[in-house]
């Protein structure tokens, strides 16, 4: 029986008792998991294109240039000069001009900008975890994985800050103060979809990180699970990439 | 029976922290590259503008895939199975947006 097994294994890559994508088992799994997950964000982002282009395109804003002052009630002024209406989609650089604790100028994308750059970051400290799992450095590890959760947090912070700006401003899932309806639904649902994966990042992180401080994994032997929660957190910024993309520039 | 999976070593560089630096640096790079044409095509609608921006995010893509997911190291069978069907979908995206221009053409006819 034994060298029957042995011999099926030699001869087919498929026959067992072999990883034919050369990956474990987990690891494969966490690919065809993200896979689909990617199919989920794509649905959406396909939505947002096909709706952002059957409405018009943005008027050009030649209004307010960068660090210009902001009123109060710069969203009516934006609708009395004519451009927000309903029938074109509004210039994300009017929209999400907001920093926190500048209160009054008009800084367009700046914050998304460092929202996207927190998010780069924390991937790289991610990667740098997986790296320094592979040299079984536990303390490294450690360092890495609090670097993520806290750019993580960072992350989910910033997005709760702008949520609640624009939510101040007005818009709700069904209303929308800079035009199209749907601009303010989809905004809701894509970043909000995309925050969930976030905030279920980091508590994926959080539980790694205190598995590496228990030497769960230098029990183990090897730090994979590092690896698989990392696939998935270079996913959650992969979207982000897309999301920007979408959302912020086209 | 006891069964300890003996996974092939897929080659990892040897020198990953460097490489890992300058993907982000290259990541950095291009998200500014992206905000700078935002502003610089402000008034501009055309497609072309769309196919610029959602080339760049598969190019940077490609480097989070590639590096910070390793996929660049892993097996080439496994690479195709995850990367072909995304292919089919950004083909899908880009028919999508091409079709609401068309949908809003007839929407806002008058």
């Amino acid at each position: 029986m034994a060298t029957n097994t042995l011999s099926t294994e030699n001869k087919f890559t498929w026959g067992g008792g072999k990883s034919p994508f050369s990956v474990s088992y987990g690891k494969l799994m966490m690919w065809i998991f993200l896979l689909s997950d990617a199919f989920t964000f794509s649905s959406l982002l396909i939505a947002y294109g096909f709706i952002r282009y059957s409405f018009q395109s943005p008027i050009h804003n030649e209004i307010v240039k960068p660090l210009a002052h902001v009123a109060d009630n710069f969203v009516e002024q934006m609708q009395q000069a004519g451009l927000f209406l309903q029938d074109h989609w509004p210039s994300p650089e009017l929209v999400f001009n907001h920093f926190p604790f500048v209160h009054g100028v008009h800084l367009p994308l700046f914050f998304v900008s460092l929202m996207t750059f927190i998010l780069i970051f924390s991937s790289v400290t991610m990667v740098l975890a997986v790296e320094a799992g592979h040299r079984m450095a536990k303390d490294e590890v450690a360092k890495y994985m609090l670097l993520t959760i806290i750019g993580g947090a960072a992350f989910l912070g910033c997005q709760a800050w702008e949520w609640t700006t624009f939510i101040g401003e007005g818009a709700r899932l069904y209303e929308n103060p800079y035009g199209p309806r749907s601009f303010a639904a989809l905004f809701f649902i894509v970043t909000g979809f995309h925050g969930m994966h976030v905030f279920s990042g980091v508590v994926l992180n959080v539980i790694i990180y205190l598995n590496v401080l228990n030497n769960t994994y230098e029990k183990r032997g090897h730090y994979e699970m590092v690896e698989k929660v990392g696939l998935y957190w270079h996913f959650v910024d992969l979207v982000w990439v897309f999301v920007f993309t979408f959302y912020y520039l086209i | 029976m006891e069964h300890t999976e003996h996974l092939e070593h897929t080659e990892t560089p040897k020198d990953m922290k460097s490489q890992i630096w300058k993907t982000f640096w290259i990541l950095f790079a291009f998200t500014i590259v992206d905000i700078i044409l935002y502003f610089i095509l402000l008034s501009n609608h055309s497609m072309m503008k769309n196919w610029v921006f959602i080339i760049l995010g598969v190019v940077k893509a490609y480097y989070i895939v590639g590096i910070f997911m390793h996929m660049k190291f892993e097996r080439k069978s496994l690479m195709y199975m995850i990367v072909i069907p995304m292919v089919f979908v950004v083909f899908l995206v880009a028919l999508m947006i091409i079709e609401g221009d068309f949908t809003g053409l007839l929407r806002w006819i008058k």
